[in-house]
């Protein structure tokens, strides 16, 4: 079983986005939109990178979906779920 | 840290220096400029003489648009000098007179793509207006630039920015990135780090000539540059069919990967049909670099370039080929080289033009690519109207020189997908180009 909570993802993801791949601005939080906050395709892969290189699990780009990749919350819970799977 | 620039002068990205280099190998070679356009078809209701007005006012209060492009006492980065862009016209707005209603594109817009404008003198944008009716059946609008003033990005920033300083919602004064014409950030690696990047860099583009590519037109020759361009576009029907299948089968973040596959197929049928082996199929691919979640920047070049090979076995099966380019993709950004392109275009800032485009050429025998590709996604998504006039149309033709000798580029306008290909005369038969839109309408359902 994977030592990541559902929080500390969410806090890991938010960081990783708001510290690395967005430089975001102090109203960012894990619940902003990230396509407004200037995801695009290529950061999104480098936050899946990102998150392979803190989790040791990569998330195949073909499991994202408008949904999944609304926020951070959104994100990370998709993360969690594959941790879970193994 | 970076020196802040002079005021006086602005200075060239490395991808801008890249491209200076293009448009001096394509003057050299082809007596032309590395140009750009976006094209715009308009309704009733607009005002070229606004337009003039507005671009002169544009142009007195951001020199950039009118500044010579120099390097100093032929040393040293490149840069725009805008001390000297006083002494230069303000961009031209010509206005061209038709009868009747808009139909065939105006041949006058090849003509401008195939122009000498220098760099050296400032001569780095245009608009051309071909009215119908004196306006009242509507109007065909073509920006047409140095590709290095603006990207493909930068030039609908352009577009969108005129319009709003029009509408009083953006000052001429007050461009929406307000440090885009700084030198941008430092590096965040040390030199040395830098270099071994940019060596990286050289070497993975080396890599691919294991399987060197042949464009249509074969290596680079001395000829006149003559590009022309077809434009094709699809029904709304048709368009959310193609764009719902490139997003079952690349993804919906990467859509750009199915339709650079389907643009594959399409030169390969035309490679099948003159029963040429062209080797492998190299492409690269722009992606845009620009710091996320601001406004962005208008002007200058912000991109740098991934590069996707296939081999002619791979193409037939296009869920493969998708497949393929996915894995290349997420192996270049894995491997940083989105990064180590930055840092080595930022190398060959130093270096002269002549140079650099040798440098590109060397490893593939006088060729840069099989042929250019770009997919822009939305075009001026949500700006309906142009000074007033409904846009009912819009895309972007963009370049190649001789040698390729062929580009297709494709976006998305109002649920309609436009897929504009240019290509240099004798390049291609009319019989190969039909070939080409044959294959390339098949592959998108059948829905032109």
């Amino acid at each position: 079983m994977s030592e990541w909570s559902r929080e500390a993802l969410v806090e890991r993801v938010h960081a990783i986005l708001r510290d690395e791949i967005l430089t975001a601005s102090g109203g960012f939080s894990p619940r902003s939109n990230l396509v407004e906050s200037g995801l695009d395709s290529l950061a999104v892969t480098q936050l899946l990178l990102s998150i392979e290189e803190s989790t040791g699990v990569w998330v195949d780009e073909s499991l994202l979906t408008p949904e999944n990749l609304r926020t951070s919350e959104t994100l990370a819970e998709l993360v969690f779920e594959q941790l879970k799977s193994g | 840290m970076a020196a802040p620039a002079p005021a006086d002068r602005i200075p060239l990205t490395g991808a801008d220096c890249f491209l200076r280099a293009f448009d001096a190998e394509v003057a050299r070679w082809n007596g032309a400029s590395h140009l750009s356009q976006l094209v715009l078809r308009l309704g009733p209701g607009f005002d070229p003489r606004r337009l003039r007005e507005l671009v002169r006012d544009a142009a007195a209060a951001q020199p950039i648009l009118r500044a010579p492009v120099r390097r100093r006492f032929g040393v040293g980065a490149p840069g725009y000098e805008l001390a000297a862009a006083a002494r230069r016209p303000a961009p031209p707005v010509e206005v061209h007179e038709a009868a009747g209603e808009p139909g065939a594109w105006p041949e006058l817009f090849a003509r401008r793509m195939n122009e000498r404008r220098s760099l050296r003198r400032g001569e780095l944008l245009r608009f051309d207006a071909v009215r119908y009716a004196g306006g009242a059946a509507g109007t065909d609008l073509a920006l047409t630039w140095q590709h290095l003033l603006l990207d493909g990005s930068g030039s609908e920033r352009f577009v969108r920015w005129l319009d709003a300083c029009a509408r009083g919602d953006a000052r001429l004064e007050t461009l929406p990135d307000p440090g885009e014409l700084g030198p941008g950030p430092a590096p965040t690696r040390p030199l040395g780090e830098r270099g071994a990047a940019a060596r990286r860099w050289q070497a993975w583009l080396e890599g691919f000539a294991a399987n060197a590519p042949r464009s249509f037109a074969g290596p680079r020759r001395r000829t006149r540059q003559d590009l022309a361009w077809d434009l094709l576009t699809l029904g709304e029907e048709a368009s959310a069919r193609v764009v719902a299948e490139a997003g079952r089968r690349a993804g919906f973040l990467t859509p750009m990967l199915y339709y650079l596959a389907l643009a594959i197929r399409a030169h390969h049928a035309v490679a099948r049909a003159r029963g040429l082996d062209p080797g492998s199929y190299l492409v690269p691919l722009p992606v845009n670099v620009r710091a996320r979640g601001g406004e962005g920047a208008i002007f200058r070049t912000h991109v740098s370039l991934i590069w996707f090979q296939a081999l002619p076995g791979e193409v037939e099966d296009l869920d493969a080929l998708v497949a393929s380019l996915k894995a290349q993709r997420l192996a270049a950004i894995k491997s940083g080289q989105i990064e180590n392109g930055g840092d080595a275009m930022d190398f060959a800032r130093f270096a002269p033009a002549r140079l650099y485009a040798h440098l590109a050429r060397r490893a593939f025998a006088g060729e840069l690519c099989s042929f250019f590709f770009a997919f822009t996604g939305e075009f001026l998504g949500g700006l309906e109207r142009f000074l007033g006039a409904e846009i009912r149309n819009g895309f972007h033709v963009a370049p190649a020189p001789p040698s390729p000798g062929s580009c297709l580029a494709l976006s998305l306008r109002g649920g309609r997908l436009n897929a504009t290909h240019l290509w240099q005369r004798g390049v291609f038969s009319d019989a190969e180009r039909a070939r080409l839109r044959e294959q390339l309408v098949a592959d998108l359902g059948g829905g032109a």
